[in-house]
């Protein structure tokens, strides 16, 4: 997977879980949760549907490396190369 | 036969546990023991008729749009469609104190704020600070008990409104006497009367098919009449249930929703808290012939009511303490379609070891049945005018029938007066969730299903 196709992934998922949120005026380098309304519920759903699409395991101290639409890029990247 | 996850209860804790992880994997088997779901919030068929065995209404209302209700977030973590909720609001409910005081409230908090200003004018300013106080208090950090009743005094200069503001939410909730923990308050003060209450227009039953065809249509697994036996462990590890037919299901965790209590039974370990009292309840529900004229009132939805000197919450000296009570009129939420009979619902305390010495004798039993649901008839009837000429069907449930039908202990709906908030039970796969986890209500105990899956069970798969 391409950064760009990741970060089309990682949307995906969070219309998935919200189909009102507003991709709009998305900063890629500002915390999603902020942004979108996420709360930390919301942010284990993203991480689950990884694990269940992509059989990614992510431990839990990696989480904050998924904050911003841009470090979710660069965190998976390596992890996706072959997907 | 192997599950990796294994939900113990199929009430609304469970079957939100049984949900949330079917999300993800549909390796998920719930065991029921009853031959219906639901748990407290079933249903039953008499006098060709669904009765709703424990609903009066359900906390928690929020609007659509606010993504951080309770509610909806519980909605999202299902993926469960708000329209099956079929939301219809209460029209306006009401605490009176007998020829004292009352005060309305409705799913607008300006109501009550202004019931209090114009009714208890010493303590409005107090319960603006509460009301702060409380925005600011973070629940569900877990701490030991503190008392909420102490805690309101030291607020609320009238005496009279802290037992009027206590008696719905302890009513509504409470497992412990004359009190409730503080955060237990601040949960339940936000989900009644800053949030409100609805109710489904259908009958429990459609909510309850609802949620288990979605449970199944993400491929989870149940079993109704699966009572279980015992929970094979090690002292560290569980491994496994033993069903009451004999059947072993071997499985990876284990999410009890059964009570604290009830599940360390299953373990061969002994009660934590033999010495606390657990609070019963009776209730009745009358169905009243429409035509036959009744002036009911159309405009109250639930009434918290106490006609003694001081409001008393707590297990009474005899079977019923028709001293205080609620009445549930369900036919009083917006929207509903007008009916031929509707019903009225009255809750009382009520002592479980009055009922089952009394339970020896079944005929003394039953006639005990039937005065409480006279006597109860007569003190409803003090405040919402007469009914009893329009009754066609009657039926009282004791502490007896509520611990047959539901395997709590001693029929206490709000389960164990010591609750384990961190789902913790010592054990590296065995977790408790529901009642005894110290979430109440439906929208309550239907989150705490989903955060003890998140917290203990998610991560391990």
């Amino acid at each position: 997977m391409t950064r760009e196709d990741i970060k089309t992934l990682i949307l995906e998922i969070i219309h998935d879980i919200d189909d009102e949120a507003d991709f709009d005026d998305l900063d890629p380098d500002k915390p999603l949760r902020d942004q979108l309304d996420l709360d930390s519920m919301d942010f284990l759903d993203i991480v689950m549907e990884l694990r269940k699409r992509h059989q990614l395991q992510i431990p839990e101290s990696d989480y904050p490396r998924l904050a911003t639409l841009n470090s979710c890029a660069d965190y998976l990247e390596p992890l996706l190369q072959d997907a | 036969m192997k599950v990796p996850f294994l939900v113990i209860g199929g009430g609304l804790s469970g079957l939100a546990a049984a949900i949330r992880f079917a999300r993800f994997n549909p390796e998920v088997l719930l065991l029921e023991k009853h031959s219906r779901i639901g748990g407290l919030n079933s249903y039953f068929y008499r006098n060709n008729r669904i009765f709703e065995t424990g609903l009066h209404a359900i906390t928690n209302y929020a609007d659509a749009g606010n993504r951080r209700a309770p509610l909806n977030r519980l909605l999202r973590q299902l993926k469960f469609n708000r329209d099956h909720l079929d939301i219809h609001q209460q029209i306006c409910s009401e605490i009176v104190f007998k020829g004292v005081e009352s005060l309305l409230f409705s799913n607008d908090f300006m109501l009550i704020k202004d019931e209090i200003a114009s009714k208890f004018p010493r303590s409005s300013d107090g319960f603006d600070r509460l009301v702060s106080l409380l925005d600011s208090f973070d629940p569900f950090t877990i701490a030991p008990f503190r008392s909420a009743r102490l805690f309101l005094l030291d607020i609320l200069p009238d005496r009279l409104l802290v037992d009027m503001l206590l008696c719905p939410l302890m009513y509504y909730g409470s497992s412990v006497e004359d009190d409730m923990d503080l955060s237990q308050f601040a949960i339940m003060f936000r989900s009644i009367f800053q949030e409100g209450m609805f109710r489904p227009g259908g009958s429990i039953k459609t909510l309850l098919d609802r949620l288990l065809d979605h449970y199944r249509g993400l491929g989870g697994s149940i079993r109704t009449s699966a009572g279980v036996r015992e929970i094979l462990h090690d002292g560290r590890k569980v491994q496994g249930v033993v069903l009451t037919t004999g059947e072993t299901i071997h499985c990876g965790s284990i999410l009890s929703t059964i009570g604290l209590d009830e599940t360390l039974a299953l373990l061969h370990r002994p009660p934590l808290s033999s010495d606390s009292t657990r609070l019963g309840f009776v209730e009745t529900i009358y169905q009243i012939q429409t035509c036959r004229g009744p002036t009911l009132p159309t405009d109250r939805t639930i009434i918290f009511f106490n006609n003694s000197e001081s409001f008393r919450y707590r297990r009474p000296d005899q079977a019923v303490d028709f001293s205080s009570g609620v009445i549930c009129l369900p036919s009083n939420f917006a929207g509903l379609q007008a009916t031929t009979t509707k019903e009225v619902r009255s809750t009382h305390l009520a002592s479980y070891e009055q009922w089952q010495t009394i339970a020896a004798d079944r005929q003394a039993y039953e006639s005990l049945k039937t005065q409480t649901a006279e006597r109860s008839r007569l003190v409803l009837e003090d405040i919402v005018g007469n009914f009893g000429q329009a009754i066609v069907f009657q039926d009282t449930f004791t502490p007896l029938t509520i611990e047959r039908y539901t395997a709590k202990k001693e029929g206490a709906i709000y389960g164990n007066p010591q609750k384990i908030k961190d789902g913790d039970l010592g054990y590296d796969n065995l977790f408790l969730a529901g009642t005894d986890q110290g979430f109440l209500g439906i929208v309550g105990s239907m989150l705490s299903g989903v955060s003890m899956v998140n917290q203990h069970i998610l991560n391990k798969f």
